[in-house]
């Protein structure tokens, strides 16, 4: 293999396309966790928005349609989190896992009932390129964006907007106060579960959004268990960006690379260990790497 | 964490009998609605299902040999619990179990049948135990959440194991991810001939047993259930709490890698690749049926295995999905997880009934 140009910009453009879908989940983490509830439902939200959402553009023709019925349905699993954690007083890592598990049995059994198959969907309408002339003639910087989704703007946007709000506004503020103390933000008044209630729904849409865009965005069907940990890394990755949005943004890049990385040694090293190798560094950075992103105080607190 | 102790220790008082049995009717209730969405009838669905599961001995040894493995997770679940840990390792650690025992039962030659098995099942409760050891360690000195521990640690194992069953120990000639048949001494007795029914089934009651003698008549199992119920106290009591996590956790991870050899020596006879449905994580919930008690564990497991098979043997004659015993099972965990839930949905029946009584007795309507 010889290093070119074309290789660094492949990896580079491919880097860009696999932290997509970590940098949406990671981001509805952050919405999570701010909002004072652990974030382990992720992969089951994802997984549910990438099945939904080929359901939805399969009924619809419209790409767009099965973004929003992945949005919604991301939303509608948190919610089995929401109401048991945050009504229920379930613990929260109980509560996720339920999602998480509820996904992986549910998925595969309405692509049986649904599309009478079974291992993978039909091929639906998806995303396609933008191809915008003016962004192919930038010099480098077209090469690599104009290999990118839609989705792939629409998620550095939402990065940004989300940051705003939890940051820049009055909410934010005071969703954060209610993760690092709910007891006093209950105190003055706040509406701690609303806010849960909040962050929990709004961790799902950007989930659902994830997983949207695996299976309209990376691909045009949907494939069991397609998530295959994403959720789970995200949850890692929120962690690594000490729970703000640009941190996790940064966080999702560099697990990005590793996934990226992948498919250029695939042909040098046996599969099965390059797969290895971004749960490897994952699991050494759990270990070793997390001392220092503490978790907001209040997370799982519930007030009477 | 101290709200989640007092409210774990309401729920030990709590008759955790009827809340498994009220989350199991609740759970085939709602999966009867499923049925019958799907256009099956759900009151023959379940009567077919028992019928073949406990009606057939075939049905009946495979209600069994489903339920094995699951019994397997479901005790290594609820013995981390015990110590309220969350072991989602246990796919992890079943894998890495297999291969060990896959390893000892094919290279290892010329001894006597119970010694080569006992070897392999050894071989496999030390990986097992060894992965999970490993997570134990680093909560305990690093602070790591074993949660996403064990959830890298379940894809690393299972790539790595995939990797060796498809490169060095793949056997000439094969077309998909194996390694090498294991000797005849290594396999298990078959306990009813042409079923998957072998003495593993006495392997996981032994274990149950013992595990339930240690958690009720032992020193350390006081240990594991003080620290479990009050962590506080279990300090104040001199008890060594990072000793109780490490070996409780490894324990758990042990008995998850003898759930992976019994698969092996008792059901494929070798390791192949991809060779579990999640039960690692079926385990959750029968150890959430359980009430987190090695025994219920059993019987629990057994439940589940009557759903499995008679949904498997059901759905070659095309009926319900196998799938929709895996629904089943997460719904069991969301009831058990949630009593005030069932409690909940239970006062609102009530509601309904006073009201509808008001109503026919002439009351006022609200």
């Amino acid at each position: 293999m010889n290093f070119n140009a074309d290789l660094v910009y492949s990896i580079i453009a491919s880097t860009l396309r696999s932290s997509v879908p970590l940098i949406l989940a990671s981001l509805g983490g952050c919405f999570s966790m701010r909002a004072g509830v652990s974030d382990l439902g992720l992969e089951g939200m994802m997984l549910a928005g990438s099945f939904f959402s080929v359901l939805g553009s399969w009924i619809s023709g419209s790409a767009w349609i099965g973004l929003l019925f992945g949005i919604v349905f991301g939303m509608l699993f948190s919610m089995l989190h929401a109401v048991m954690h945050i009504t229920y007083r379930v613990n929260a890592s109980i509560s996720g896992m339920c999602v998480n598990l509820l996904a992986t049995a549910a998925t595969p059994l309405l692509l049986n009932e649904i599309f009478k198959m079974s291992g993978k969907s039909v091929t639906v309408e998806a995303f396609k390129k933008p191809n915008w002339e003016w962004l192919n003639q930038i010099p480098v910087l077209g090469r690599i964006l104009g290999a990118q989704n839609v989705l792939f703007f629409l998620a550095l946007l939402l990065v940004i907007l989300g940051w705003i709000f939890l940051y820049k506004t009055k909410l934010g503020l005071r969703m954060r106060m209610v993760s690092e103390n709910p007891h006093a933000a209950s105190t003055v008044g706040l509406n701690v579960l609303g806010y849960k209630y909040f962050g929990v729904a709004m961790s799902g849409c950007f989930a659902g959004l994830g997983g949207a865009y695996l299976s309209l965005g990376q691909m045009n069907l949907f494939v069991e268990n397609m998530t295959s940990g994403r959720g789970y890394i995200a949850v890692v990755i929120n962690a690594f960006g000490k729970y703000n949005p640009i941190g996790t943004l940064g966080g999702s890049i560099f697990f990005g690379f590793f996934d990226a990385l992948q498919t250029v040694f695939q042909s040098i090293f046996p599969s099965q260990l390059v797969m290895m190798m971004p749960y490897v560094f994952t699991l050494l950075v759990i270990t070793f790497g997390l001392s220092g992103g503490k978790a907001p105080a209040g997370v799982g607190k519930h007030v009477e | 964490m101290l709200n989640n102790l007092e409210s774990a220790k309401k729920m030990e008082v709590r008759n955790s009998f009827i809340n498994s049995f009220l989350a199991l009717v609740f759970s085939l209730l709602l999966g009867a609605i499923f049925i019958w969405v799907c256009g099956y009838s759900p009151i023959e669905s379940y009567k077919a299902i028992i019928g073949v599961s406990l009606g057939t001995v075939k049905g009946f040894a495979l209600s069994l040999s489903q339920a094995t493995p699951l019994m397997f997770t479901g005790l290594s679940f609820a013995l981390a619990y015990r110590v309220r840990m969350i072991n989602t390792g246990a796919e992890g650690q079943l894998y890495a179990g297999a291969m060990a025992a896959a390893l000892v039962g094919a290279y290892v030659h010329n001894l006597p049948s119970p010694i080569h098995i006992l070897l392999a099942f050894g071989a496999a409760f030390i990986a097992g135990g060894l992965v999970a050891l490993l997570v134990a360690a680093a909560k305990v000195y690093l602070k790591s959440n074993e949660i996403t521990m064990t959830l890298m640690l379940n894809n690393i194992i299972i790539l790595f194991t995939s990797y060796l069953a498809n490169g060095p120990l793949k056997p000439a000639g094969s077309g998909v991810g194996q390694t090498e048949r294991i000797d005849d001494s290594a396999k298990l007795m078959k306990l009813i001939p042409q079923t998957q029914l072998t003495i593993a089934i006495f392997v996981v009651i032994i274990v149950a047993v013992i595990l339930q003698y240690i958690l009720h008549k032992t020193v350390f199992g006081y240990e594991i259930k003080v620290t479990g119920l009050n962590l506080r106290g279990a300090y104040v009591a001199g008890i060594n709490v990072g000793k109780t996590y490490l070996l409780t956790f490894a324990l758990s991870g042990a008995v998850a890698g003898l759930g992976g050899a019994a698969m092996v020596l008792g059901v494929n006879y070798r390791f192949i690749e991809g060779f579990s449905s999640g039960y690692g994580f079926s385990g959750i919930s029968i150890a959430a049926l359980a009430a987190y008690s090695p025994i219920g564990v059993i019987l629990s497991a057994f439940l589940i295995g009557i759903l499995k098979a008679g949904t498997i043997t059901l759905n070659r004659t095309t009926s319900i999905p196998v799938e929709f015993v895996d629904v089943i099972q997460v719904l069991v965990i969301i009831f058990v997880a949630a009593p005030t839930l069932i409690r909940a949905i239970l006062n609102k029946f009530k509601k309904i009934k006073e009201l509808t009584n008001k109503q026919k007795h002439g009351g006022e309507a609200i």
